[in-house]
């Protein structure tokens, strides 16, 4: 129970620097994706179960603090969640973490998110799906993998104490 | 791993629909793609021969088909009927006598006395010796009522006689119906002028007929040596066969007339 509350916690605070921070460290109107890593985290510490119930849940909680387009963040962090699961391998979490496999996964799994996310966020607009996938999605995709090196050091670092 | 498809497709679901609540230009443009997508893939589909649709498009068909069929048959009938019926009121225009028009219920054909079944009877008016008539010509007279039918006596009936004439020459005659096809003109002298296609019509001095209802046209004429009168064969003008509807002529006859040649008679 209370490590759910932490997740949720957790979950809102990331939610709070995205919405208040990342806006600040943005190039050219790209932002790197914290929720997608902190799914990413999730899947590869509790399994596919765990973190498409949190992608869900994130995603809906980040739908509704930003009230703009109700629902998009929950079904593109749902399926990001889920095949963020595929990767978990138990009591190789640590061990992933503080490796370049989880840029690789990061990677993966924000290139599916920002995929799903922009294609309909762009959808009837101007801009083309092809540029939605492969300009704006591929950009925040490298700028969100670029991001995950924080973490990946700081579990590198701790996997070595 | 069944449950974890089954919670992805609840979630999918559930943001589907979230997401349909939105009313930007995104979700209208996704809508009307949707739609056009559902659109093309019936219509895609709908090339497929469905079975059970097309056996059910059948069955409806052949019901439609049974029920036209009948509306024809019906539809035909009431033309058939229209013109007859249209004839018949024609007739009523002309003739200058009561008539009471009058559907066959009931028709024998083939015995030695055939008559016809009429749907009017005494409270129509209708009584014993009335005549009756179609369109065409004479059909025969009334031989016995009810309250609501009658009986009616044909021209192919061994009791049938009337007094005729020939409209050409004006030859006084009897007709009646020995059996077979035809009737037979009788009393006609071999030194008078008729022809065969010569028109028979009811005479003046009948008692029961009125003058001038067209009986039948003859047909054959023989003549036996050693026989004062012709053999005269005539061809009926209304056709019993196909006899549906009649009028009996329900006028009153003139009875000082019948009255006066009745004494006439007895003093006889």
């Amino acid at each position: 129970m209370w490590k759910h509350l932490k997740y949720l916690l957790i979950s809102f605070i990331i939610i709070l620097i995205q919405t208040q921070l990342i806006p600040l460290i943005s190039l050219k109107g790209i932002n790197p994706d914290l929720l997608t890593i902190w799914i990413v985290y999730i899947a590869l510490q509790k399994g596919q179960m765990q973190s498409t119930i949190w992608g869900f849940i994130i995603g809906l909680l980040f739908d509704f603090i930003v009230g703009n387009f109700i629902g998009l963040s929950a079904l593109s962090k749902t399926i990001t969640g889920f095949f963020a699961g595929y990767f978990y391998s138990e009591n190789k979490a640590q061990m992933i973490l503080g490796s370049y496999r989880f840029i690789i996964i990061v990677l993966i799994t924000s290139f599916i998110h920002n995929s799903v996310y922009f294609v309909v966020f762009t959808f009837g607009t101007e801009i083309s799906i092809i540029k939605a996938i492969f300009q704006i999605g591929l950009a925040t995709t490298f700028y969100t993998a670029a991001i995950a090196l924080l973490p990946m050091f700081f579990f590198y670092r701790k996997s070595l104490f | 791993m069944f449950k974890e498809y089954l919670l992805l497709a609840v979630f999918i679901i559930a943001s589907i629909t979230l997401l349909n609540y939105n009313n930007n230009l995104q979700i209208r443009a996704i809508r009307s793609y949707t739609v056009g997508l559902i659109g093309f893939v019936q219509n895609t589909l709908s090339i497929i021969p469905n079975i059970f649709e097309l056996k059910r498009d059948n069955e409806v068909l052949r019901q439609l088909a049974v029920n036209l069929s009948d509306e024809v048959n019906r539809l035909r009938e009431a033309r058939v009927e229209n013109i007859n019926l249209r004839a018949m009121l024609g007739l009523k225009e002309r003739a200058p006598y009561k008539l009471t028009s009058a559907e066959i219920v009931g028709k024998t054909m083939h015995l030695l006395r055939n008559t016809i079944t009429l749907n009017i009877g005494e409270e129509d008016g209708v009584r014993q010796d009335m005549p009756i008539i179609n369109e065409i010509g004479l059909v025969g007279k009334i031989i016995a009522t009810s309250k609501h039918y009658s009986i009616g006596q044909i021209l192919y009936n061994k009791d049938f006689h009337a007094t005729t004439k020939i409209q050409r020459t004006r030859i006084d005659g009897i007709i009646a119906w020995e059996g077979g096809e035809n009737l037979l003109l009788t009393n006609i002298p071999k030194t008078e002028d008729v022809r065969v296609g010569d028109v028979v019509i009811t005479s003046e001095y009948s008692k029961i007929y009125p003058p001038e209802i067209k009986v039948g046209v003859i047909a054959s004429i023989t003549e036996r040596p050693g026989e004062l009168f012709k053999r005269v064969d005539v061809v009926p003008s209304v056709d019993f066969s196909s006899l549906e509807h009649v009028f009996v002529i329900t006028s009153v006859p003139d009875t000082e007339k019948i009255s006066l040649e009745g004494k006439i008679l007895k003093k006889k």
